[in-house]
């Protein structure tokens, strides 16, 4: 009941979450494709993102996923959202993405199987105190996207805020 | 086709985008598809309670849009580093006001190339990207790093 006001727990930077692993399913790439096109169905979008013929003639090993789809390895593993919320002690009424940064290292692939490994990299307070004498708590999380071969293919940094 | 590295000059400017206006469909849509069920992008009851007038868009959904606005230009493949700070809320359009809330729904990706560097034995590129409304509001900024042929 307490959560909204205490100060970020640093003891929690390097806690490492559990490691997920997942498979990288055609039709999510193309759901997402079309999410974030915002398109009404798969029709619509870049066949590279359904049609595997298509996305060799366009120079790639097999269907890739869109630049932003390792969001939804994060959410559709563990306990998603709430997972995290949990772990950090985040009041979700007053949690804010304020950052997201991907360093790509290799391609992901349909049919890939990747595991995701999280952990809390820093953890600290911002800015001036708000009205009830308190700084926004910042938790800096990175991700490390590994593939079957042990490949890592991306790297995940987000910032979230409490407001 | 591709771009060619000694074709793009700094301060080139990157080809504008302007998605459709984002409506609730779309963003529950993109709940399901990012597996992100924050309330925050479709309870309105949960709105309400903490204070908000409407739902927001999912703060990845404008970088996805920007991920699109990007790989319209360069290919996906090609992507080295994406960054995106996010600045502010966007509410999707009301049907029963189109007029009057279309435009703070609809999201333009804008951004120039602000530098060119050798690294890893590739040509790379880096460019600075922003994301507002047609209400001028921004709501990201951020850059991507590409490497070039």
């Amino acid at each position: 009941m307490f959560q909204g006001i205490i100060m970020a727990d640093k003891s929690k930077i390097g806690m490492e979450f559990p490691a997920y692993t997942i498979s990288v399913e055609k039709n999510k790439i193309a759901e997402f494709a079309v999410a974030v096109g915002l398109k009404d169905d798969k029709e619509q979008i870049d066949p590279i993102y359904y049609d595997e013929e298509a996305a060799k003639k366009a120079g790639y090993e097999g269907i890739p996923v869109p630049p932003t789809f390792m969001t939804s390895l994060f959410f559709w593993t563990g306990q998603g959202l709430m997972g995290i919320v949990k772990a950090l002690g985040i009041d979700l009424g007053k949690l804010l993405h304020s950052e997201e940064e991907y360093e790509y290292f290799g391609n992901i692939y349909e049919g890939d199987v990747v595991t995701r490994k999280m952990k809390v990299v820093e953890m600290y307070e911002r800015g001036k105190r708000d009205r009830i004498g308190r700084f926004v708590d910042v938790t800096v999380l990175e991700t490390e996207i590994i593939n079957q071969r042990g490949e890592l293919v991306v790297r995940v940094r987000s910032t979230m805020m409490e407001r | 086709m591709a771009i060619m590295y000694d074709d793009v000059k700094v301060g080139d400017t990157i080809p504008t985008y302007t998605s459709v206006p984002i409506t609730r469909t779309h963003l529950v849509r993109y709940a399901g598809a990012s597996g992100d069920f924050n309330p925050l992008h479709h309870d309105e009851s949960f709105i309400k309670m903490i204070g908000l007038d409407n739902v927001i868009a999912h703060g990845m959904l404008i970088m996805g849009i920007a991920g699109e606005a990007i790989t319209t230009w360069i290919d996906k493949r090609n992507l080295r580093k994406f960054h995106a700070r996010f600045l502010s809320m966007t509410e999707p359009v009301d049907w029963n006001d189109v007029e009057n809330t279309k435009n703070r729904a609809t999201i333009i990706i804008s951004g120039k190339v602000v530098k060119k560097y050798k690294e890893n034995g590739e040509k790379r590129i880096q460019c600075d990207i922003v994301a507002k409304d047609i209400l001028g509001s921004r709501k990201l900024s951020g850059f991507f790093i590409a490497a070039l042929p």
